[in-house]
Formats: structure tokens, sequence, C-alpha cells
């Protein structure tokens, strides 16, 4: 054939690949499409990290619905009634409410997903486990659940009880599994299949890398008319291919790990805002109380008095504010009055010296971890320390992948000296920050790495926990706030901005008053799609 | 016959070595620090549930025990749990090997084309200009890592001229035609939907092409002084004298002897395609078996690293074997003395 | 008379010498390469002098001076963190010449040896454990045992030296066990077995030293794929780790600031090809300074 053949046989397939390009350039279809971490699991009883529980928010319905201003309303139940003895919670399910596979949702779906999440324990069960005793369907739409001790939160963790169908998921079980007779509890099945009622109905989802799903035509409650009509969450937080998918409108909504600079540079764009909300999560600088020199308070406290909260604030996360004790400002039950730790070296100095490592200090290094699936946090610790080093502290950085920071949380000997952790509440309530941060039964996670193992404020957190008037709560939330602060077992960082660059052709409520229970600002019934803006601005 | 005999003693001699590399692999793995139940869990699971996975996944048991669990499963084809994707690893393997394989074999098609094109051409036209820019080229292919070369891919053909995606393996809407052998440009010609076949060609192009570099620059300088070699031999003179024509002994008589030692090194290549493959498939966010092999270790899924480094070794193992038999049939020196029982 | 022949040993070898030289030189591109590597050695070797920020490459912040572009006060620009590129760059040239030396000393040695031993010892049964165990690690692409091995450990330098090593000296058996097998048939082997030398001695005063030209060829051409696999080990996080300036750690970090702060990734890359290359060319020159000798 030749060389010349060759080189044109070349040429005619690039050619046609280039024509087919062409045709296939982004259209205006009805589509959100979002970046997220992964990887996501769309099992209720099974994921409990953000993509996994946005698409809960969106594939399923919880018992309760959470608010903007941190309330919880009726959903799946209409109504309830507590006990005397705030032991029994009868809830009254609401009528009307069809699964996506056409069948009504009854009182027996929701007493089979308590069990169903208890037995199998992994994702938001922790919230539950322990508190929750037994619950039955007394008819179609009554459901008992009956707690072992009086659980004052408990309507607000039912924002994460989601309401699974007993009967598809009993017609998928597979035999062999470890929960006798339910075998294996149908795992397997929802691992990539959804037995939901939630607005969205899964399409397609791939393990490694995307989910889709499409408006479900007769969902109950209310859904914006220029919802989305389909959906697409994919598992990439490349800067590159965001950028690059935002510039081509191919994408609406980045993940929120993008750095400072991405954002900036996403922000210019033309057509393209970047939305900037307080999730109720809080970055924290957790000291591992066990490991010396951190078992002294005073060192601690050193070094609550030696970092640069204003830079952290301004220059590493602008647009966060600098965190008031150990909640985040804007979690009901948050305690106002503490005084907010600003950098101040005199004092860290006088703490340094009335510690019994005044003088051996300089013999010890400290290790800070900071995550690297987040990258600005290595400019946290660079920061971190040479404001140490002003006071003689010597820090060592060590960048840790998630997994080996989850890895390490699990035994005192191996938690690190500081860690860089953000956390976010399991329900919007003081409660429970307070209970997974600093109560003992939650040692061993990486919410909770300062083993602080402290009986009265264990005490102190379960009578709390306990009393289930609202105004009573609160004030024993600010009490053992105020105890906290004192002890400062960790340096209280900022309070968290999450920020997301979107498409000025979507408006997104929730971005402008957001829900603050992790996933609930991402549903996608309530965004509002205005498809001639997308089409004139992919013509540009 | 003599071929089979060749063949059948390769075979065992290949498992041999899977068997020990399989031993090496599992002796690693389970010399990690830290508790693979909690890590798979989750730092809130209950302590019974943690337990109850612990001892499903014999970690208490000694390493000799484990092993034994390990290979017992692993002939049954099952390759235990991967912690990340929460399902059998051998259904992780069904999904991620085909994509990677896909992508070496394209990057292998690309090294062979463009390679030996280049150096064929770089060879008749011998320091010509066009001969110094295609070395100039490949040397710059050769000292360049690959992660660069994705990278630049990405940034230029993906980001500055949008013409290809940087991500994915097909469009999302595209739909995924029905799985026959899982890769999706094969399965897209089978059923016979023309425009996934595209599409899936337009993913998978820079990808490929970010693994190829470093093998193009090879072949084409290995096919380049392979056939100025042999232009200079003395058989090339007696054809030309016979009166065949110049482009059949380039294409026909001299490509072939040539190609030896390119398909040996190609071999080799392909090695290295794959060992690449993840920082290609990291980049491009390919759903690949490569990727899926770094996250297992960075995560320390213990499952999946061990199916991994198998399947790999076994592929390589596989590949070798094709390349022998490939340059015994290139070589008629080899094959006939083979025949004449040499 | 000693003195005498001290001269003239002397004089002999300055005069091989500069013939190698003279051979070395002939082709231009392998004085270049040996002027970049022996650039990158004294560059590494005296950083602290060179750079022109040198505290940058150890802990330095400073987020005022972040992100700006190639200027004459930074000739690469600075990073996100404040620090100058050019600094860290010759201070990261450092770690990839480190890992290159490192692994070669660690490996050339056994691995030579034991390829020694079972190509002169072929048919006895230590040929075929040594050779056994070589095929098992030559079983998989180089990076994925390396990569396991790195996963396992904490992630370091140190770390990934130790795994690139322990898969790196396999090539070194096989091609000293293919050297050593046709030699060990040569009248020059035979000779000295009928006279009754020993292994050890007839292994490396006789074999040995007919086997280095292609050894040293391919540790020349060796240095510079042990560097690419190092900056990918580092590039994926398991080699060098920040805020250390390894080279493939920071075009992995710059990567993500692409188009705008494009001197972060760039520069480095640039830096790991120029590196590279240099090694590559010198080991192209030495190769053919060994068969040029040969013939």
């Amino acid at each position: 054939m030749g060389v010349k053949g060759y080189v044109a046989v070349f040429l005619a397939i690039l050619a046609s690949l280039l024509i087919c390009v062409l045709a296939m350039a982004s259209t205006e279809e009805s589509v959100v499409r979002t970046t997220w971490a992964w990887p996501t699991y769309i099992d209720p009883a099974v994921g409990s990290d953000y993509s996994s529980s946005v698409a809960f928010c969106n594939l399923y319905d919880p018992l309760l619905m959470p608010t903007a201003d941190g309330g919880m309303d009726p959903w799946v139940a209409e109504s309830w009634i507590v006990s005397e003895d705030g032991l029994k919670y009868t809830f009254t399910i609401r009528q009307g409410i069809t699964f996506h596979d056409g069948s009504e949702l009854l009182a027996e779906d929701v007493a089979f997903s308590v069990e169903r999440l208890l037995a199998i324990g992994e994702g938001y069960a922790y919230l539950f486990y322990g508190k929750v005793e037994s619950v039955n369907a007394l008819d179609s739409t009554t459901v008992e659940l009956h707690l072992l001790e009086p659980f004052g939160p408990l309507p607000y963790a039912l924002s994460r009880l989601y309401v699974v169908n007993k009967d598809l998921v009993l017609a998928n079980l597979e035999d062999d599994g470890p929960y006798g007779e339910h075998g294996d509890y149908g795992k397997k099945f929802l691992l990539t299949n959804d037995a939901g009622s939630g607005a969205y109905v899964l399409e397609e989802f791939s393990v490694s890398d995307h989910l889709t799903a499409l408006l479900f035509p007769d969902y109950w409650a209310y859904v914006s008319p220029r919802a989305p009509e389909r959906i697409e969450m994919l598992g990439t937080t490349e800067a590159i291919t965001v950028r690059t998918m935002m510039a081509q409108r191919q994408l609406d909504i980045s993940d929120q790990w993008q750095t400072s600079e991405g954002l900036n540079a996403l922000d210019k764009m033309e057509g393209v805002d970047v939305a900037s909300f307080f999730d109720g999560s809080e970055m924290y600088l957790m000291l591992n109380n066990t490991k010396p020199p951190l078992d002294d308070v005073h060192v601690r406290r050193a070094l609550a008095w030696v970092l640069d909260y204003d830079a952290v604030a301004n220059s590493v996360f602008p647009g966060s504010e600098v965190a008031v004790g150990p909640i985040p400002q804007i979690l009901p039950g948050h305690n106002e009055d503490l005084m907010p730790y600003r950098q101040d070296l005199d004092k860290a100095q006088q703490e340094l010296a009335a510690s019994s490592y005044a003088d051996t200090i300089a013999d010890y290094t400290m290790e800070i971890h900071w995550v690297s699936e987040v990258p600005d946090q290595e400019k946290l610790a660079l920061l971190f320390q040479s404001n140490c080093a002003q006071i003689g502290i010597d820090i060592e950085i060590v960048k840790t992948p998630w997994l080996t920071m989850i890895d390490q949380a699990a035994l005192p000997e191996t938690t690190p000296h500081i860690a860089t952790i953000i956390v976010a509440p399991h329900y919007a309530e003081a409660g429970a920050m307070l209970e997974t941060r600093y109560h003992s039964d939650n040692t061993g996670s990486w919410e909770q790495m300062e083993w602080l193992q402290d009986s009265t404020i264990d005490s102190l957190i379960d009578d709390a926990l306990g009393t289930p008037d609202t105004a009573i709560r609160f004030q024993k939330y600010r009490d053992i706030q105020q105890r906290l602060f004192e002890l400062a077992p960790a340096v209280f960082m900022i309070d968290k901005v999450e920020k997301h660059a979107f498409q000025s052709y979507l408006t997104i409520p929730t971005f402008t008053s957001p829900i603050p229970v992790m996933g609930y600002v991402f549903q996608f019934r309530l965004m509002e799609l205005d498809l001639d803006q997308k089409a004139a601005a992919i013509g540009n | 016959m003599k071929t089979l005999k060749w063949l059948g003693k390769r075979l065992m001699h290949s498992i041999g070595v899977l068997i020990g590399l399989s031993i090496l692999i599992f002796l690693i793995t389970r010399v990690m620090p830290g508790d693979p139940a909690r890590v798979a869990l989750g730092a809130r699971a209950p302590a019974p549930v943690v337990e109850a996975l612990r001892q499903d996944m014999h970690l208490d048991e000694p390493i000799y025990v484990q092993y034994y669990f390990w290979l017992l499963g692993a002939l049954k084809g099952d390759f235990g749990e991967s912690l990340f994707t929460r399902r059998a690893v051998v259904d992780d393997i069904k999904e991620f090997l085909p994509a990677t394989m896909e992508l070496a074999l394209c990057a292998g098609l690309l090294m062979a084309g463009i390679g030996v094109f280049l150096g064929a051409i770089s060879a008749k036209r011998e320091n010509s200009w066009l001969d110094n820019s295609v070395r100039a080229v490949a040397y710059l292919g050769i000292v360049t890592p690959p992660f660069i070369f994705a990278i630049l891919f990405v940034f230029l053909l993906g980001y500055l001229l949008p013409i290809f995606p940087t991500m994915g393996r097909l469009s999302t809407g595209v739909a995924v035609p029905p799985v026959v052998t899982g890769m999706v440009t094969i399965d897209a010609i089978i059923s016979g939907n023309f425009r996934a076949f595209i599409d899936a060609l337009w993913h998978i192009f820079l990808p490929a092409l970010s693994l190829a570099m470093a093998g193009i620059a090879q072949e084409s300088r290995i096919t380049r002084s392979s056939i100025i070699d042999n232009i200079r031999k003395d058989y090339v003179g007696a054809e030309r004298s016979c009166g065949i024509p110049e482009r059949r002994i380039l294409w026909k008589y001299l490509l072939r002897p040539s190609l030896i030692p390119t398909v040996s090194i190609m071999g080799l290549d392909f090695a290295c395609t794959l060992g690449n493959a993840f920082l290609v498939e990291l980049v491009f966010n390919w759903p690949g078996f490569s990727r899926y092999g770094i996250n297992a270790m960075l995560r320390k899924d213990l499952n999946a690293v061990t199916a991994v480094i198998l399947v790999i070794g076994f592929v390589f193992l596989i590949v070798n074997i094709i390349v022998d038999l490939v340059i015994t049939y290139l070589d008629p020196r080899i094959r006939l003395g083979a025949q004449r029982g040499k | 008379m000693l003195s005498d022949s001290i001269s003239t040993w002397i004089s002999r070898k300055l005069e091989s010498a500069r013939r190698a030289w003279f051979k070395f030189a002939r082709n231009p591109l392998s004085v270049v390469g040996l002027v970049i590597v022996l650039g990158v050695v004294l560059t590494a070797i005296f950083a602290p002098y060179f750079a022109p920020f040198p505290q940058h490459a150890g802990r330095y912040v400073d987020f005022g001076a972040a992100s700006q572009p190639p200027s004459s006060t930074h000739l690469f620009g600075t990073d996100v963190f404040g620090r100058d590129i050019l600094s860290r760059i010759l201070f990261g040239f450092r770690f990839s010449l480190t890992m290159g030396g490192v692994v070669l000393s660690l490996v050339v040695v056994p691995g030579v040896t034991l390829g020694l031993i079972a190509g002169y010892l072929k048919g006895h049964w230590i040929d075929a454990v040594i050779m056994r165990i070589t095929d098992i690690f030559l079983a998989i692409p180089p990076l994925i045992l390396a990569l396991a091995v790195c996963s396992v450990l904490t992630p370091s330098l140190f770390n990934a030296m130790m795994a690139v090593s322990l898969m790196w000296w396999p090539w070194y058996t096989r091609l000293t066990y293919g050297l050593a097998t046709s030699l060990r048939s040569e009248y020059f082997v035979q000779a000295a077995e009928v006279i009754g030398a020993g292994k050890p001695r007839i292994l490396f005063r006789e074999i040995l030293p007919n086997c280095l030209s292609p050894i040293l060829t391919k540790m020349a051409l060796d240095m510079g794929v042990v560097i690419i696999l190092g900056s990918s080990l580092s590039f994926v996080g398991l080699g060098v780790q920040p805020p250390k300036p390894g080279l493939g750690t920071m075009v992995a970090d710059g990567a993500k600031y692409l188009p705008d702060l494009w001197w972060i990734a760039v520069f480095p890359a640039l830096a790991i090809i120029l590196l590279v290359m240099g090694f590559n060319l010198l080991g192209d020159g030495i190769r053919d300074l060994m068969s040029l000798e040969e013939v």
C-alpha cells in the first residue's frame, strides 16, 4: 500500500472521528451534573459519607425532614406522640407515598428499615445503636419505637432513618448471608439498586465512578417545576477535569474539595458562580490527649494560643470564620458566651511555662497529620509549624490519605499527636457533636481523635441527651461546652464554609439557606434549571 | 508438535511462578499493620459487627491458615470481598480488567502502528530532516515519564483545545453496549452500535496515546536501526538485482526480519504499559484495573491487592508466551531450526 | 626501578583514558549528556549555595508571596505556599539522584553475584533455585511490585528506594546469567579450571571482567529509568513526601493548579525530563564507547 496510503487512511479515521465529535457536542438536556469524592454507597444501611448521604436524600425519604432553621418537619412520619417516660414513640405514617416500583409505603416498611439498619450496623446505625430496643408496626399507618433510655434528640436523628421497600428487599435476598433467615439482608441487591420512594429513581450506578437518576413522576412531596429531569453524580475531583467540564457546561456543580486557587479561577469564568455557606461543620486540630507532651492541659492550651487563627480563616480557607468553642456557631445549642481563641504568643508562652514540660518541650517532636484529599490543609500544617517554632515547639508534617487516617484513629498508640479533621454533626443539634466528639463510647473514630475519656463529661453528655425538654437540654449543652473549652482537648479552629462552583443558569435555594444536615443541601428536586439560559451559555 | 511440547513446558513453568508469586504477595499484604476489618466498616461500627467481620476474614488465625483459606477460595474462583466496593473481588476484576486491557491493547496498537511506521519512514529517508525530527521526538518520548504526557495531553487536547474528553469511557447518555468482552469498543461493534463505538474511541484515544508514547519512541528507534542494519545486508542487494520493486522489498522482505527485535521489545513494552497504566488511569479517571489496584494498595484492601497482582502476573506471563510464539513465527531460522530438531 | 614501572603504569592509564575520551567525545550528544549529569550532580551537592532561597526547600510558608508567576526575583515563580520553585527544584535533584544512586548500589552487587553463580553453575540445583526466584520477581511489571511494597510501608523516599531495589535486582541477575553461561565455555575459563583455580577466583577474576561492559552500560541507562520510577511513585504519593521538594511530588501538586499557575507543575516536569535525558545521553555514549572498545 505504501506510505501515502497509510497516511491517507490514518487521516480519514481522524477526520471521521472529528466529525462525530462535533456532532456529539453537549446538548441542553434537563440534567444537573455534579462531582464528588467517591466512593458512594447507596444502601441506606451502609453509607454515611457526603456523597452517600446525597444519594439517600434523593433516592429515599427520611422519617423526618430537617429544615434550614435547625428544626424537624414531619415527612414520612406525619406526627408522633412521646410517652411520659420518654421510652415510647408512636409515629403516624403518612398515606399516599409510593415506592419507585409502584407499591405503597406502609408502617411495616418503616419498621423493617429500622430493624435492617440495626442488624447490619453500618452507616448511620450508630445513631440508634444501644438506644433503640425494638420497633413494631401496629397497623398500616402506625409505628411504635421502644427506647432503652430516654433520648432527647431522637427526632433529629430520624433525619437519618431512610425508609426502604420491605417487599422489594425481601424478594432480592441472597440466602447465603450472616443474618439468619434474612440472608444477606439485601446488601448485594442494594449495592447497585434502589428500593426507595424519593424524588429520583436510580437509573445507573457504576460502583467505580458514577450514578445517574431520573425524576420520579409519582413523587408525593414538592418538586420544583424546573427541577432537572435527570441527575448525575460523577466520582472525580480532578482539578483540571472539573475546570474543563465547567467551561464546557458539562458540569453544573463542583465538589467542595477544589483548592481556593481553583475556585478563584472558576469564579472568574463567565456564567459560573461560587456559593459559600456554613454547612455546620468545624475544622479542628485534634490533639491526642494520651501522648506526651499533650497529656498536660497547659501544653494543649499553649497550642490553642499559638495558632494564627486569622491567617487560617482569611488566607487558607477564605470565607470561613474563626470557631467559638467546640460546637459550630450555627448549630442549635451552641454556647455564644464563649470567648474565641485568638493568636496570643505571650499567653502561649505562659501556658507552656506553667506546664510540666516547660524545660523539656524541645525534646518532643510532634507530628501533624493532614488529609491528602484536602490539599489546602497542607497550608494549614505549614502555618502551624511556623507558628509553633516561635515558642520553641518542633512540628513534623505528615501527609496522610483519608483511609489511613481512619485506620490510625482506631487506637491511642497509632493516633497522631495532631490531626487536621473536619467534623460535621450527624443531625442538627449540639448534642450530636458533643456525643460523637467527646463521649468515651465513641473513641477510636476519626471524629474523636483526642482520647479524652473523661467520665465527668460522659455523664454530663448522657444526662443532657436524656433530657427531652429542649431549653433545659440546651442549657446543659452550654455547660459542657464551657468545660471543654477549659480542658482544651483540641484546638477549635474554624467553622468551615463549604464552597461549590456552579453554573448561573442553575438556581439552588438551599445554597442561600442551607440545611445544616449533611447531604440535604443537595436535594435536586428543589433546584431550578433554566434551560434557555443553559442553551445560551453553551453557545458561548 | 515440538511447539506444543514447548508450550506445555512454558505453561507448567508459569504456574509454578504464579504460585510462588501468590505466596510472596500474600506474605507482603498480611504483614501490613492496621485492622482491615475496622477500616472496612468505618470507625463508628459497633464492636460486635467488627468482630464478626474479623472472624469472617480469619484475621486472628496464623498466617499459613489464612493462606490455606485464601488458596481454597482462589481455586474456586473466590478472591474474597473488596473492602472498598463491598462486593466480590472477582466481580470487580470482571468489571475493571477489560477496561485496562482495552487501554493496553489500544496503546499497543498505537505503539505498533505509529512506532513501526515512524521507524520505517525514518529509516527509508535516513539522515533527512524527517529522520532527524522523528529521532528527536522519539528521544523525548523515552525520557519523559508517562504521567507528564498524561497531564500534557489532558491540558492541551482536553482543556486548551477541548477536542477530547478527559474522563470516563463513554459520555453519559450514551448507552453502554451489552457486555460481551467488557471492552466497550469491541462490544459496540458486536452489537452494531456505531455511535457508542465512535464515542468509546474518542474517550480512549488520549489515555492510550499517553501510555503509548514511550513505547512509540522505543519501537520507532529500534525499527529504524534494525531496518538500517538489514538494508545493508546482502539479501536486499540480491532482491534488488532480481528486479523486485523497491516498495515490495521494504514492506515484504525487509520489514519482517527487522521486526524481530521490535517484537521482542514489544513484549517488554507491553509489560511497562501494564505497569504504567495506573498513572494514566489516575489522571484520566479511567475505571480500570490498575487504578483499582493502586486504590486497593493505598487503602490496604488486602483481598483486592492480592488478586490484582496475581492477575497482572498472569497476564504478563501469557503475553510473554505469545511474544515468544510470534518471534518464533517471524524468524524462520528459529522455526526451521526447531523443525530440524536442533 | 619501582618508580619507573609506576610512572609507566600511570602514563599508560592516562593514554587509554585519553583515547577513551576521544572516542566518547566523537558524539557531541554524549558530551551534552555528561555535561548535564555533572551539572546536576554539582548543583545537587551545592544546592544550599546555588539556590537563591535555600530555606524555601524546608519549613517555610509565606502566603503574601504565594502564587507568583516567574519574575526576576523568582525565576521559576512561587507556589501556593510562597516558596521559590527554582530553589526547590535544585534541592529536588538531591532526592532524584539519591534514589538512582542508592537503588543501583544496592542492586548491582547482589544481582550480579547471583547471576554469576547461577550462570557458572548451570545445571546445578543452585542455579535452578536462583533462577526460579528471579523468574518470580520478573513475572510482574516492575512498578506493580514496587507499589505493593510501598503501600504496605509508610510512604517515604527511603521505603520507595527499598521497594524499587527489591524488585530491580533480578534484571542484573538475568543479564549476568546470560553472559556467564556463554562465557563459561570459553577457553580462558577452561584453562583456569584445568590449572585448579578455585570457583570464586574464576568467577571474579575471569568471568566478571568480561561482563563489565554490558553491566556498566545498563547501569548508566538504568539511572534514567529509576529516576522516572521514583518520580512516578512520588507522583502517586508513595515516594518523597511533601513538604519535601521531590520532583514528582511537585508535579503532582502543581497539576491541580493548571492552567493558571502553570509554572508550579511545568518547571519540575522539565527538570525531570532534563535529568533523565542527561543520563540517557550519557548511557548511550558509554555504550558506544564500550562496544567500540570491544571491536
